[in-house]
């Protein structure tokens, strides 16, 4: 096996004395959207839940993915933080799997057993946000709402069900397969059904490739059969990911909100039929890069990997000034501004009422600002050739807790502690929490 | 990856504590006796009450009957882990357009919601005549059957729970009373009837914080419909508002799992 797949699989395998290992030495950049290499996985892949940022998000996505949005009933402080702890406690059981108990025939049994007598971690992460109706609507909880943490409103291309936006809470399940998040999510749903209702979920998968030895990792082809996640940036490299992704001292947020992330999810169907029928020269336009190998259209013999050089390309006559590309991320001075990290899955959900396939994106992406990341971008983007081939249909703007602790911490205990500040549970709690590198 | 550590499998018990096991001998012949009377009585409401509605539609009065519709159908609805025994009148009875392949422009959809379809939809009885008969014929066949039924008690016990799942998978989303929106008396009726069941074999249950969590929830849904009542019914369910529908889910959901461990409770396969 190769050292790059090998190193993956010992990553995922979670092997404490792995831990310190340099992952992915000498193997160049590595993407959350690289496409999963088949063979390299396994049910006993464990992701730890714990750390100072929750797990789901710079940690590899495996092939399959899942979004569920839920009402939360929680009228004041401590049943919030009831909430966050039966939270924690399922994520903790379900993150590291373990043997079913034995149960009485004459009761229903408590667990759904869809994974068989022994839950497999089966590298299961479970990542929790909270949407800004739940601070809207509690008066107690307002005045400690994230900064940027809105309702998600429509873009000029979107045409928004109302079924399938929003909510007080966001779970992201991602685990090798899908069964194992579909099994998460029944877990909570009937261990948790006096706090949480549920409102929407969209599930997804992203094509597993073939291993190939010592070739370069690829991202993920999209549903249009475009690689998606080329420009996306070095989930491995801690400091970028402190300044793109994960909320900090300059982000101006509350206290609280240190270590968390803001995650915006979008439902983006894609007219596949339509675009099926549009001339492969043309698709590469809209979107700026060769279909094949991803790479961008002024240097289209080499690689996804390479950079554009729009200095160099001032008319766009490689790569046009409208295409995707070249709006999303113009690699201008200050653009970099906007970068986000991008982690989404598609969606395959049958035939719609016209005849055509219901298929397309669930978008994800992380970022420390969601106005300056996702909403800055998709502004760009509006009016791209591409809202041709395309229809956002659903979603949300999420802000993602801060991690938690192995033992006696919980998820969400630095806004527990923010609500209460003489609240014992809480004040033990934080300095709980790890402080690392 | 930071934050690598090596599970302690199964430190965690999953699925929570291991349930004891129940005792299996409990005396129902009480309660179940006890309930076969409020079944019948029930019944025998509904029998009286379909008579009047059909008598209304049959005569053409429109508003006559919407105004029957919603309190005749609540007898049923208490009673439907019963009635549901006799699948070929539940069917007949309380079926909803969506079991069909046509829907409302099938000739086979039946019963309560064609007639409520005719009444709303088309504010007319128009061809409703031979659907009434069957009704009201379907109603009387039920009442007889129930009659000469040996009421099996896991089917009793576990109808606490069979009625919290009809509110859950059809009432919630406002889609079984569909045209008249008449959905917060079919509510009533469902939570009544479990109740029922409930209050019948409290004595039996020995665990007094299970009692507590389910009487708390009943109270929840109380306090939710007392605020939509009208006169001696309910206003329509396009008045409820989104909070209080989602705080109703949550107590039909939190009652539907814990009335699912009652048959099992008191010992009963």
């Amino acid at each position: 096996m190769p050292a790059l797949l090998t190193t993956r699989r010992r990553l995922l395998a979670g092997a404490a004395a792995l831990a310190a290992t340099p992952a992915f030495a000498a193997t160049g950049q590595h993407n959350v959207t690289d496409a999963p290499v088949a063979d390299t996985t396994s049910a006993a892949d464990l992701v730890s839940p714990y750390g100072r940022h929750q797990a789901g998000i710079t940690t590899p996505r495996p092939a399959n993915g899942m979004v569920a949005a839920f009402h939360v009933l929680a009228s004041d402080p401590s049943a919030l933080e009831r909430l966050f702890r039966r939270l924690t406690e399922r994520i903790v059981l379900l993150t590291h799997g373990g043997p079913l108990p034995e149960t009485d025939p004459k009761l229903p049994p408590p667990d759904s057993g869809i994974l068989g007598p022994v839950v497999q971690p089966d590298a299961l992460t479970v990542t929790v946000g909270l949407g800004a109706s739940l601070f809207e609507d509690r008066t107690w909880l307002a005045p400690h709402r994230p900064r940027v943490l809105s309702r998600m409103t429509r873009f000029h291309n979107d045409a928004l069900d109302a079924d399938i936006c929003h909510g007080d809470l966001v779970i992201q399940f991602c685990a090798n397969t899908q069964d194992t998040a579909v099994h998460a999510l029944r877990d909570i749903v009937k261990n948790i059904p006096d706090q949480l209702v549920l409102k929407w979920a969209q599930a997804g998968n992203v094509p597993v490739i073939p291993a190939r030895p010592d070739a370069a990792p690829e991202s993920a082809r999209n549903l249009l059969g475009f690689r998606d996640g080329s420009a996306n940036p070095d989930s491995e490299d801690a400091a970028l990911m402190e300044r793109v992704v994960w909320i900090g001292p300059g982000n101006a947020e509350p206290d609280w909100a240190a270590d968390g992330t803001y995650m915006a999810v979008r439902i983006i169907r894609n007219l596949v039929e339509r675009w099926d029928r549009t001339p492969l020269g043309e698709q590469e336009r809209i979107f700026g890069r060769t279909k094949m190998s991803g790479a961008p259209l002024d240097r289209a013999e080499g690689t996804e990997a390479m950079v554009p050089d729009y200095a160099a390309d001032p008319e766009g006559e490689a790569v046009p000034l409208d295409s995707h590309i070249r709006l999303a991320n113009p690699r201008t001075p200050g653009s970099e501004e906007s970068l986000m990290l991008r982690r989404p899955f598609n969606y395959v959900n049958g035939v719609l009422k016209n005849g055509q396939l219901d298929q397309g994106l669930l978008f994800i992406a992380f970022q420390s600002d969601l106005e300056k990341a996702f909403v800055a971008v998709q502004r760009r983007l509006d009016r791209e050739p591409l809202e041709e081939y395309i229809k956002p249909v659903g979603g949300g703007y999420f802000f993602v807790l801060p991690g938690f602790a192995a033992g006696e911490d919980f998820l969400g205990s630095s806004l527990i502690a923010a609500l209460s500040p003489t609240s014992q549970t809480s004040s033990q709690s934080i300095p709980g929490r790890p402080v690392t590198d | 990856m930071r934050f690598l550590t090596l599970a302690a499998l199964g430190a965690l018990a999953f699925g929570g504590q291991a349930y004891a096991q129940s005792e299996a001998t409990l005396d129902l012949v009480g309660p179940i006796s006890e309930y076969k009377l409020f079944v019948a009585e029930q019944v025998d409401q509904l029998v009286a009450d379909t008579t009047a509605f059909v008598e209304a539609v049959k005569a053409g009065d429109v508003e006559r009957a919407k105004a029957l519709f919603a309190p005749t159908r609540i007898n049923y609805e208490e009673i439907e882990p019963i009635a549901e025994l006799f699948s070929d009148l539940d069917v007949a009875i309380d079926s909803r357009a969506d079991d069909y392949e046509k829907a409302e422009q099938d000739p086979e959809f039946p019963g309560f919601h064609r007639i409520e379809y005719g009444l709303w939809e088309k504010n007319s009885t128009e061809g409703l005549d031979p659907v009434a008969d069957k009704l009201l014929a379907d109603v009387t066949d039920l009442q007889g059957r129930i009659e000469g039924l040996t009421f099996p008690p896991e089917v009793v016990v576990g109808g606490a729970a069979v009625l919290m799942e009809e509110v859950a998978a059809t009432k919630i989303s406002g889609e079984e009373d569909r045209y008249s929106h008449t959905d917060l008396w079919d509510f009533r009726g469902n939570f009544d009837g479990s109740r029922k069941i409930v209050e019948l074999v409290r004595p039996l249950v020995d665990d007094e914080a299970f009692l507590a969590t389910v009487d708390k929830n009943f109270a929840t849904v109380d306090e939710i419909l007392e605020k939509y009542r009208d006169g001696a019914g309910y206003v329509t369910y396009d008045n409820l508002t989104e909070e209080d529908r989602v705080v109703l889910a949550g107590a039909v959901n939190t009652l539907a799992e814990d009335l699912s461990t009652l048959r099992g409770k008191l010992g009963l396969d």
